[in-house]
């Protein structure tokens, strides 16, 4: 009951903050885009004919052009491929969207907790104090989550039944994003609970987004440290590149994975996931640690 | 710097107890430990017979923190319904005690209004409901009418002497030493840290060697005639003639006995005598203006 009511407070403190409303707006926007403006015929698997507010679709090179030109058909694409690429589109722009606009919402979750009057209050009663903390970490993904969730569950049964191709690896993209942008919030909830601020709490989180999407390309490349002469600098650069990489979110890797999800090839890196997930979860820990031991 | 030390306190089951001291005296702090809110550095304290910040503890507990304030999303009943839920609180006794509470503080009319809408008066009133729900066995409370004008701080007041009388330990922290004396039954005295003096409110506020004797029908000439006799006599400024007339005596038992035979043989009526008393800030006042030995 006592988690319940952390949890229900903080969906109500992110409702009242409206930064997710904007998100939410944006994705029914997109949501009404496809129920409204799209119609397919699908036969044999094929798209036979698309139409998007009336106009005809008409395959033209690589790509699609829409024109008043009746007939044609699409030259054969594939009703899955139509329906991977509109969900590769909208997942690569609005899922760095979604987390951008998440992490400005949930931002203040952490500081707005530790401000005095309500911190002595919410101590005082009787609930421990990693039960709080966490709890208020746990509401704050549920609202992001659900974001998602509408975002993914109201595209994918639109194109469905539209198409009638379902994707389910589209549903775990967005679970895999859920995921990201817990282990993002685990960071988040770090820099709010050591500097108390929410601005510091966005620019060190965008510091953490830049930075894993950085190490990464030496962290791939074997022969970058050629590239330092020294042989001390090279260690300790080296050394550098692979901690940071193994303690952050695995920003790139998350995007190729939600790229294998939806487009069904090969499997998705569950070692990424798991570093990330082992990297968000120590700096909640952490986080959490620093909480439950300090003064107010 | 130590905040606090070697601070030797009980407060028994029951007492409203008030604990003193100027700015940065360690009050709060004091409060903050016992709650768990802040953590000590050597000592150990219990509170309810368990240790500062146990779950069990807190769960019998009230409290209203100075300058609290809630979340401003919430509106008064939603703040309410939510510390009672962290107060362990289950439906659907919560909701018919979280109506009571907001009738008490004389809150129902702003139940749905956001607490941010709130002047400084009602959140301290949302304060007490909030410290109140759980019904505590004990209730602290750190300036509780801090900003509040008299009706609210009567009203308050009335509150914490019906709790009192419910037989809830109160413990107090105020700078309003009047409210002080009023409610309280024993009071401690921080001073840097230390504690520097504790007793009952009799105890501390000692009699005087002034007395207050409150005549009628004493004319002017017959006061002049009682001055010249009795040196340590002094009087209020004259009402109508006839009326009361508040005399005040500084000298010992003998003067008084003077004084009242002098005042019957001039057929003058006495309606009352009192010895004075220290009041609690002569008390705080000269202690807290004491230099450390």
């Amino acid at each position: 009951m006592k988690v319940a009511a952390i949890l229900l407070d903080t969906c109500r403190e992110l409702l009242y903050r409206k930064t997710l409303w904007i998100y939410s707006g944006i994705v029914s926007l997109t949501l009404l885009f496809f129920l409204l403006a799209l119609q397919t015929d699908v036969a044999g698997g094929v798209i036979a004919s698309l139409k998007v507010f009336g106009l005809e679709g008409h395959a033209s090179g690589g790509g699609f052009t829409l024109d008043s030109q009746q007939g044609g058909g699409s030259a054969g694409l594939t009703a899955a491929s139509f329906v991977q690429g509109i969900q590769i589109a909208v997942a690569f722009v609005l899922y760095p969207l979604g987390i951008m606009l998440s992490v400005f919402a949930t931002a203040g979750l952490v500081p707005s907790l530790l401000e005095r009057g309500l911190i002595d209050l919410l101590l005082s009663k009787p609930v421990s104090r990693p039960m709080l903390f966490l709890s208020r970490f746990l509401g704050a993904v549920l609202v992001a989550a659900v974001n998602l969730i509408y975002l993914v569950g109201g595209l994918g049964l639109i194109l469905g039944i539209k198409t009638g191709v379902w994707n389910p690896g589209f549903l775990l993209s967005g679970l895999a994003m859920a995921l990201y942008f817990a282990c993002l919030l685990g960071f988040v909830a770090l820099f709010g609970v050591l500097f108390r601020s929410s601005a510091v709490s966005i620019m060190m989180t965008a510091v953490i987004f830049v930075a894993s999407l950085i190490v990464r390309w030496p962290h791939q490349n074997a022969d970058w440290p050629r590239l330092i002469t020294g042989r001390a600098a090279r260690f300790v650069a080296q050394g550098l590149v692979e901690t940071l990489y193994h303690a952050l979110p695995r920003t790139y890797d998350f995007g190729q994975i939600v790229a294998a999800l939806i487009l069904g090839r090969g499997t998705a890196s569950l070692g990424a996931m798991l570093g990330s997930a082992l990297a968000g979860g120590a700096a909640l820990a952490v986080a959490t640690y620093y909480f439950s031991r300090i003064d107010f | 710097m130590r905040a606090l030390e070697g601070l030797d306190l009980r407060v028994p089951r029951g007492a409203v107890f008030g604990l003193l001291g100027p700015n940065g005296a360690g009050k709060t702090t004091l409060v903050k430990l016992l709650l768990g809110i802040a953590f000590p550095t050597a000592g150990r304290a219990t509170v309810l017979g368990r240790p500062p910040g146990d779950i069990e503890a807190k769960a019998r507990m009230g409290y209203l923190p100075e300058n609290h304030r809630y979340p401003p999303h919430l509106t008064g009943e939603q703040a309410l319904h939510y510390f009672g839920r962290l107060s362990g609180l289950r439906s659907p006794g919560r909701a018919s005690r979280v109506d009571g509470m907001l009738r008490r503080v004389k809150l129902d009319a702003w139940r749905s209004a956001r607490v941010r809408t709130y002047s400084k008066g009602m959140m301290q009133r949302l304060g007490m409901a909030q410290a109140l729900l759980n019904d505590p066995e004990l209730l602290i409370l750190d300036e509780p009418t801090d900003g509040i004008d008299p009706i609210g701080r009567h009203e308050i007041r009335d509150i914490l002497i019906e709790q009192a009388g419910r037989g809830t330990t109160i413990f107090l922290n105020s700078h309003l030493l009047s409210e002080v004396e009023r409610l309280c039954t024993r009071v401690a005295i921080l001073k840097d840290g230390l504690l520097v003096r504790e007793g009952s409110v009799d105890e501390l506020t000692r009699p005087t060697n002034v007395h207050e004797v409150t005549t009628r029908g004493l004319t002017p000439e017959t006061l002049a005639a009682l001055q010249s006799r009795i040196p340590g006599l002094s009087a209020d400024v004259a009402g109508a003639e006839g009326g009361p007339r508040r005399l005040e005596l500084r000298g010992g038992q003998e003067d008084l006995n003077r004084l009242i035979d002098l005042l019957r043989e001039r057929n003058v009526e006495i309606a009352a005598v009192r010895q004075s008393r220290e009041s609690l800030e002569d008390v705080f006042v000269k202690i807290v203006g004491e230099k450390a030995p």
